[in-house]
């Protein structure tokens, strides 16, 4: 994260030249230069002259940003503008703290399967007050929503039977023998996939048995530490990375897989900011790092499983379109390859949308500290889907997923949204 | 500073969410892409052209001044603030009122983002051709305004050439309406032609009425690579005089060349220069307009010529192209950026003559721009800590506006004068000219509240 000399001298770099502003989710919606990247930076080096106060005004603004990355991706001058963004919503967090529930949360989740006693335990504190308590204050969880109800939302429930529970992924918790010839594979669940929607999980495991592969889930594996970083609790998040490392060093495998486009985010490049003050740990988790892949990724380029036998037949073809999540496709560059998979399979007859790349709104906390901003970003979204007159949409995100399904919801939008992994 | 009286009549007129004075706002206002920064009292978002008749009319009154802003694109400082008073966002005025696909005309509001109109008319197989560089983020209002030209002027013309007609709020309120719905339109004086480039001194915007054509069946892009950036610039001549309209014809210099691949990636060729050439029209016409600029590109030693293969290479070739401006800052942290235009015939002795400068100086300066109308870019970099290049480089300026007349060209050929411009506007005007222009602004604006401070260096009406 960008010390406070750094964050000066990468505002100092912005020339504001105004392109961030043709790209920002935000500023479509809102209409204010205070929202896009040129408007943020100007009040964080406001901020950091003094000029003003860390005032309800300024976090306001920070805060009307999903962190899609798209503005970092069209600066003409490489400006690190998410980076600026993560490091002033740190600043605010440790003037102001987190709210309660965030911290119960992120506590929660240093353990594997820590989320499901906390939520139980507090459940009903946490539906009804949790997006209160959490609009009002600091950034919640940066990309996946919670298992809360709030007004008129479609928020899916805790899963009753979280994935790492379910019985065949305790059969995987060992392991795999050593001499197979096969590739082996670890898949790292995420908090999502373990939570909210298992079936994803489930989805990745036969598509990886159909590849060949053997497979283990390791039972110690806990959050990816993403929300807690974009929250700008780095501490939480570095003993998250540190214990993702021991777990799965633990098996010996080629690949370290998800399913999850943020956690991949998060393993591949978070970690290793985050433990690169220690040279030891530092080489442990570049070994570490340079073995995870996207699913798509690793399906399409590792095991070459497109034209692989036992694929999904049907009568009819389904129409199927694909959301871009940012943190696969600004952050990992990964475009090609989900297509690669939805356009070979053959129930599957493939569509671009108009928009695949634009942001679906969830990012940066804000479905839950501004909702109302993050279902408006996602309107776009849901019209470009609309447009495309797919069945289903495909997208590569559990968090993604959510914010897609309420909007679709909220917008009278009929198509169903899927991973891919479940489409193929 | 603004009374509180003033305040909350402000707020009253437009909205309390839409009136801000908090010093957070302000300072989101107070620039344009010069980076030039000064504090507006108050940054309002009205809605339409009665609300803005209201706040000009009390700016009036209370002797205020009212600074006109859409995306804050600008590059001479047209939309900052030097004096205060109350910035005027047309981010509210976001509509598209109508496309009217019978008579090709579009009627919109003025902040309509320039790039989504054209998406919009393109659905419909209709083309809004005005393509300045920052079209995915200016304003057509701003455009209007500036006069906003791009690569495409070479062909179609700049913006004034598809304004028909102006809904515009005068300095003192009255809301009047400007020019035609028609193809052709001569009663009275051309005030549409007067208020487009005016750079927000004469009026406020709040709908305008523009002219389309048809979307072209086929456009073809081609990329000539040359090892001198003189050869690019006498390819110019000859396809010029080959008789040949590209659409766009743009070249860039070798420091551009380095800065834009560092951001864009897109496999550019280490080369003195190149030029990205567009030609549009039937699919058998540009067929052979490509064949002849491919030849025409050859014989000035060009080292090899490619073309896009489909819209996608285009498209990354263009999203190169327009993050030069911006991506020039890598090689030092200020620029003084020109756009001077001469006869295109003039094109190769421009860019030696400003070679010869930058040689003398030693000062680092990047050239690209719309070669097919004469319109370079003059980038002089510099790094604004070290006072004696700071110095240097700002002598240069001067320099490159002699040579710049003296072979028969303009100072500005698309960014228009605003605060930077403003001193050296009498080295291209006469006198009896400057006199006319401010007369008739002190018409229009008789107590001098509309944008004050621009165009006209010093001696203002205010
Ligand atoms: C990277 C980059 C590339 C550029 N390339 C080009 C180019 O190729 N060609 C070109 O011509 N320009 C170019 N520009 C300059 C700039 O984008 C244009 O001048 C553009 O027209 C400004 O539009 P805007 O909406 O940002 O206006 P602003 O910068 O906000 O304002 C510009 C002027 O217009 C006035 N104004 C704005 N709205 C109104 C209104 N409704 N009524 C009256 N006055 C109004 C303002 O007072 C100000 O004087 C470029 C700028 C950038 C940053
Ligand atoms: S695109 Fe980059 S340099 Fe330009 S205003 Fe945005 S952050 Fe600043
Ligand atoms: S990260 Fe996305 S939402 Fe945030 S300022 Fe940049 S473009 Fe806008």
């Amino acid at each position: 994260m960008m010390n406070s000399e750094l964050l000066r001298k990468e505002i100092g770099r912005c020339v504001v030249c105004g392109t961030c502003r043709s790209v920002c989710p935000t500023t479509r919606v809102l209409n204010r230069e205070t929202s896009c990247a040129r408007g943020k930076l100007t009040l964080i080096g406001a901020l950091s002259n003094g000029e003003i106060q860390m005032s309800e005004e300024y976090v306001r603004h920070i805060k009307e940003c999903a962190l899609c990355g798209a503005c970092k991706d069209s600066c003409p001058n490489g400006v690190d503008t998410v980076g600026a963004f993560v490091a002033a919503r740190a600043e605010i967090v440790a003037k102001q703290g987190l709210p309660f529930a965030a911290q119960m949360i992120l506590k929660a989740l240093i353990d594997p399967g820590g989320l499901k006693g906390t939520a139980i335990k507090i459940a009903g504190a946490l539906q009804g007050l949790f997006l209160k308590d959490a609009s009002a204050e600091a950034g919640l969880v940066s990309r996946f929503s919670l298992p809360v109800i709030g007004g008129g939302r479609l928020l899916p429930p805790l899963a009753k039977q979280t994935f790492l529970e379910m019985s065949r992924v305790k059969t995987l918790a060992v392991p795999i023998a050593q001499g197979t010839s096969v590739k082996k594979v670890a898949f790292y669940a995420g908090c999502g996939v373990n939570y909210l929607m298992p079936q994803v999980g489930s989805a990745t495991l036969d598509v990886l048995e159909r590849a060949g592969v053997a497979i283990c889930v390791p039972p110690e594996q806990v959050c990816c530490g993403m929300p807690a970083y974009s929250m700008g609790d780095k501490d939480t998040a570095r003993a998250m990375a540190l214990k993702n490392l021991e777990a799965f060093e633990a098996y010996d495998v080629d690949y370290i897989t998800t399913s999850c486009a943020t956690c991949g985010h998060g393993l591949k490049k978070l970690f290793k900011e985050l433990l690169s003050d220690d040279p030891a740990l530092s080489r442990r988790v570049s070994a570490f790092s340079a073995k995870v892949r996207d699913i798509t990724e690793l399906l399409t380029n590792e095991l070459g499983f497109i034209g692989k036998a036992g694929a999904k037949a049907a009568e009819e073809k389904v129409t199927v379109t694909y959301h871009d999540p940012c943190h696969l496709n600004r952050a990992q560059g990964i475009r090609r390859e989900p297509r690669a998979l939805l356009a070979n399979a053959p129930s599957l007859s493939y569509k671009e949308m108009r928009f695949p790349c634009s942001c679906c709104g969830l990012g940066g906390g804000l479905s839950t500290t501004n909702y109302d901003l993050s279902i408006e970003i996602s309107r776009r979204k849901a019209e470009s889907i609309a447009l495309s007159g797919a069945q289903v949409v495909a997208t590569a995100c559990p968090g993604c997923i959510v914010q897609l399904r309420d909007a679709l919801h909220r917008y009278g939008v009929d198509a169903k949204v899927a991973h891919v992994v479940e489409l193929l | 500073m603004l009374i509180d009286a003033v305040k909350k009549e402000l707020q009253r007129i437009v909205g309390v969410e839409h009136a801000s004075f908090s010093k957070e706002a302000l300072l989101c206002y107070a620039y344009d892409a010069t980076n030039i920064r000064k504090m507006p009292d108050a940054v309002v978002f009205p809605k339409n052209a009665e609300e803005v008749s209201l706040i000009l009319k009390m700016a009036n009154a209370e002797r205020f001044p009212v600074v006109p802003r859409g995306a804050g694109s600008g590059f001479t400082g047209g939309s900052v603030p030097v004096d205060g008073g109350v910035v005027l966002s047309t981010e509210r005025m976001r509509e598209i009122h109508s496309i009217d696909e019978a008579n090709l005309t579009a009627t919109v509001a003025p902040g309509v983002i320039t790039w989504e109109l054209q998406q919009e008319v393109e659905k419909r197989g209709l083309f809004y051709p005005p393509d300045p560089t920052s079209l995915n983020f200016s304003t057509i209002g701003g455009n209007i305004a500036e006069n906003a030209g791009g690569p495409r002027a070479v062909k179609y013309g700049v913006t004034r050439d598809y304004v028909l007609g102006l809904e515009v709020v005068l300095p003192t309120g009255e809301i009047i309406n400007t020019g035609v719905k028609t193809a052709k339109g001569v009663v009275g004086y051309d005030l549409t032609r007067l208020i487009v480039g005016s750079e927000g001194t004469l009026g406020v915007v709040t709908k305008a009425v523009l002219r389309l054509i048809p979307l072209p069946e086929s456009t073809r892009t081609l990329l000539a690579v040359f090892p001198e950036l003189a050869d690019a610039a006498s390819a110019v001549s000859g396809i010029i005089k080959a008789r040949i309209t590209p659409s766009t014809l743009e070249i860039v210099d070798s420091i551009s060349i380095r800065c834009v691949e560092e951001y864009a990636n897109v496999g550019l060729p280490k080369a003195g220069s190149f030029l990205i050439i567009e030609v549009d029209g039937t699919v058998e016409g540009t067929s052979k307009e490509a064949d002849e600029v491919r030849r025409v590109c050859l014989e000035n030693r060009a080292s090899s010529v490619d073309e896009a293969v489909d819209k996608k290479e285009a498209r990354n070739l263009w999203k190169a192209r327009r993050a030069i401006s911006a991506s020039l800052f890598r090689i030092k942290p200020n620029k003084i950026n020109e756009d001077v235009v001469v006869p295109r015939s003039e094109i190769p002795a421009l860019v030696s003559g400003i070679s010869g400068i930058a040689q003398r100086r030693g000062l680092l300066i990047a050239c690209f721009g719309h070669a097919g109308d004469g319109n370079i870019h003059v980038n002089i970099m510099y790094d604004g800590k070290d006072a004696k290049e700071s110095e240097v480089a700002h002598e240069t300026v001067g320099e490159v506006f002699k040579l710049t007349l003296s072979l028969g060209g303009t100072i500005s050929g698309e960014h228009g004068v605003g605060i930077t411009k403003a001193p050296y506007l009498a080295m291209e005007l006469g006198s009896d000219a400057i006199s006319l222009m401010k007369r008739i602004k002190a018409n229009f604006d008789p107590n001098g509240i509309l944008n004050p401070g621009k165009v006209f260096a010093g001696g203002h009406s205010r």
